[in-house]
């Protein structure tokens, strides 16, 4: 009872988020999975990386999710050549010809910026990581001599896997700001492929994001439902329990009995999994329970969030960094196979 | 005298060598059937093969045949025995109630086996074989003749009763030993009993042994199947060691329940719950969740049955567990329900 009380300022948001997804499904085929991931991130007001292939349709589905969500957006290219300053200033010379400075992509909508979108994030240099890292952390930057705060601020931004020569690998402080890092594949089903590359529909990206409908999302109300979400979503002690030991399996698998072939366990994790990692895990959980129409949060939401939340906040030995795609994936299995719930 | 023992010594002596050349010839002694005519001295040991004319006088029995072995070489308790052929007329039957019966004829003579066969009605005659087995025991100082008496035999057809009698037969015995003066020698010295031959026992021995190693490999395979002492119902067996346990934990519950308040009843329920999900696990090879049931169900058929308790397990687990609603989960699937539901599954994982 005392749960369902304080769900009720939650009102119809359960039915807007599904309708959120709807619209984004509309434009973007085969990618369910992804959708639902970026509606729990939205809700649980995290910040998120997309990663894969190139064509796949990322920056698609960030232009669908934007305009779905509504509010302010803002977006940038990331270049070798792109400074911290481009982001904040916008430079350039006035109609009376002097050099002016402006409000740059940040600043320009202030406060109201609901979404910051950042292309190809991984070819820009550390200097803008590190704003970034203040950026996503605080939801504030300093320019012109003062503090601007982004309340509603989402972050969303992608980097392709492909190209290595002329990028930036993320400082692992920027990473772990992330809430999740999704992996955009391929769209499996014969029939989604198919339409893609036939259906002029989706030839014209333009009209196709225009076909989704604007703001089905309040962004100045998401913090508040994000918040009521948090309260009222119950996790029980053994869930608590059942996360810790989750947990302690990931820092140690070898002493939690999890074993993936052909890896040395005792040496696999170097660390990471930090403490805000699991904070966001049981975060987003909270919001798949919501959005499955539970009250309580139970070991399947952590394992539906788990790869996307942990995988790029455990860091391996080096010997192993170069197969970290399929060994994190087979270790978050183990340990999901080995830890018992409840 | 001489004269009259030397064929008789001759006849002890050959007695073995013939018996063994002619078992298959025995003397036959066709004989005059009538009541009154002869005696049974004179006309019974004819001579093999030689047939007298039967005379059909008084009606009924038509010819009685005497089938005898060998007349000499008999020694203390030789068993010898009679083979009598007999014809009746069509109507007559031989009346089995007037058959001699097995007894002590003489002192010395035993008759041990009387079997008639019936031959049934063949050229015009009905015809009987009386098979007559004799021991005799009878210990000569000298070669002796005897006479096994004659037997009568009646015949009826219904209205007039015949008898018919199976001649008298003598034969020749011999003393085992001299009788005196001889040197007491080591021949006549009483010799200890001939070992008896032991019965071949090893087919049954054999036998035996396969038989309870069989039982016992069965025995072994329902322990194995039931999960039984000394087999741990382990690692293939999940379901059927946590039935045992499920059973022990709510059985510690139901004794709780008296003497204190709801909440130890309610960790025991929540142990039960456990037990059980650490059999779905073991069974899965990996910890099954709720989401995984239909993946679980799909790839265990045997199962399957069981559907609709299991998923309401993991949903009465789900309350308990992380609803914290242990009253609820209980009403969605009450402790005795959760007993026998355990059972139900080992009982399916038993059949595969």
């Amino acid at each position: 009872m005392r749960v369902i009380r304080e769900m009720e300022p939650l009102g119809d948001w359960r039915a807007r988020a599904l309708a959120f997804e709807r619209e984004v499904g509309k434009a973007v085929l085969g990618q369910a999975r992804v959708i639902r991931l970026i509606t729990i991130a939205t809700f649980a007001r995290g910040h998120v990386l997309l990663e894969g292939d190139v064509g796949v349709g990322k920056t698609t589905l960030l232009r669908a999710v934007a305009r779905a969500i509504g509010g302010a957006f803002s977006r940038i290219e990331g270049t070798i050549d792109l400074m911290p300053a481009d982001l904040v200033y916008h430079a350039h010379l006035g109609e009376d010809g002097r050099p002016r400075i402006d409000p740059g992509p940040l600043l320009k909508q202030a406060g109201d910026l609901s979404i910051f979108f950042f292309n190809e994030i991984n070819r820009a240099r550390p200097q803008v990581h590190s704003l970034l890292l203040r950026l996503m952390a605080e939801r504030s930057v300093a320019a012109f001599n003062r503090d601007y705060v982004f309340p509603h601020l989402q972050v969303f931004a992608d980097r392709n896997r492909v190209e290595r020569e002329e990028t930036f690998e993320l400082p692992a402080a920027a990473r772990d700001r992330f809430l999740m890092e999704i992996e955009v594949g391929m769209p499996l089903g014969a029939e989604d492929r198919r339409r893609l590359i036939f259906d002029p529909r989706f030839h014209d990206v333009d009209a196709l994001v225009g076909t989704v409908a604007e703001g089905v999302l309040d962004p100045a109300g998401l913090e508040k439902v994000a918040r009521a979400i948090q309260a009222g979503i119950h996790a029980s002690p053994v869930l608590e329990v059942y996360t810790t030991a989750l947990w302690a399996a990931l820092r140690d698998p070898a002493a939690a009995g999890v074993v993936v072939p052909g890896v040395d366990m005792a040496r696999l994790v170097a660390g990471g999994a930090s403490p805000r990692g699991m904070s966001y895990l049981v975060r987003a959980a909270r919001v798949r329970a919501w959005l499955e129409g539970r009250d309580m949060v139970v070991p399947e939401d952590l394992r539906a969030v788990f790869p996307e939340v942990m995988a790029h906040r455990i860091f391996l030995d080096p010997v192993y960094e170069l197969r970290r795609g399929e060994i994190v994936g087979e270790l978050i299995a183990q340990v999901f196979a080995r830890v018992p719930a409840p | 005298m001489r004269a009259r023992w030397l064929p008789c010594l001759i006849a002890g002596l050959l007695a073995g060598p013939l018996a063994a050349a002619f078992p298959a010839a025995p003397a036959r002694a066709q004989v005059d059937t009538s009541r009154d005519t002869g005696t049974g001295e004179e006309a019974a040991p004819a001579p093999a093969g030689e047939a007298a004319p039967a005379p059909a006088a008084g009606g009924g029995v038509r010819a009685v045949d005497l089938y005898a072995p060998r007349a000499f070489g008999y020694v203390l308790g030789d068993a010898f025995s009679h083979q009598v052929e007999i014809a009746l007329d069509p109507a007559f039957t031989l009346d089995a109630a007037a058959l001699p019966r097995p007894r002590a004829v003489t002192y010395w003579l035993e008759l041990r086996e009387v079997r008639l066969e019936d031959l049934g009605r063949h050229d015009g005659a009905r015809r009987y074989r009386l098979h007559l087995g004799y021991q005799t025991f009878y210990a000569p100082l000298e070669p002796k003749r005897l006479e096994v008496p004659a037997v009568m035999l009646a015949a009826t057809d219904g209205t007039r009763r015949v008898e018919a009698r199976v001649p008298a037969w003598s034969f020749l015995m011999s003393p085992l030993r001299e009788v005196s003066g001889a040197a007491p020698g080591e021949a006549l010295r009483l010799r200890p009993d001939a070992g008896a031959r032991p019965v071949p026992t090893g087919g049954a021995l054999a036998q035996l042994a396969a038989a309870g190693g069989a039982g016992l490999l069965a025995l072994a395979a329902l322990a194995f199947q039931m999960g039984w002492w000394p087999f741990r119902p382990g690692a293939s067996r999940p379901f059927a060691a946590a039935a045992r346990r499920v059973r022990r934990r709510l059985d510690a519950s139901a004794g709780e329940m008296d003497s204190s308040s709801t909440s130890p009843h309610s960790s025991s329920y929540a142990a039960a719950l456990l037990e059980l999900h650490r059999a779905f696990d073991a069974s899965a090879g990996r910890r099954l969740l709720a989401d995984d049931l239909d993946g679980f169900l799909a790839a265990r058929p045997g199962l399957a049955a069981a559907a609709p308790e299991i998923r309401r397990l993991f949903a009465a687990s789900r309350l308990a567990f992380f609803g914290e609603n242990i009253d609820i989960a209980k009403t969605c699937l009450p402790a005795a329900e959760l007993g026998g539901l355990a059972r139900r599954l080992a009982r399916l994982e038993r059949r595969g």
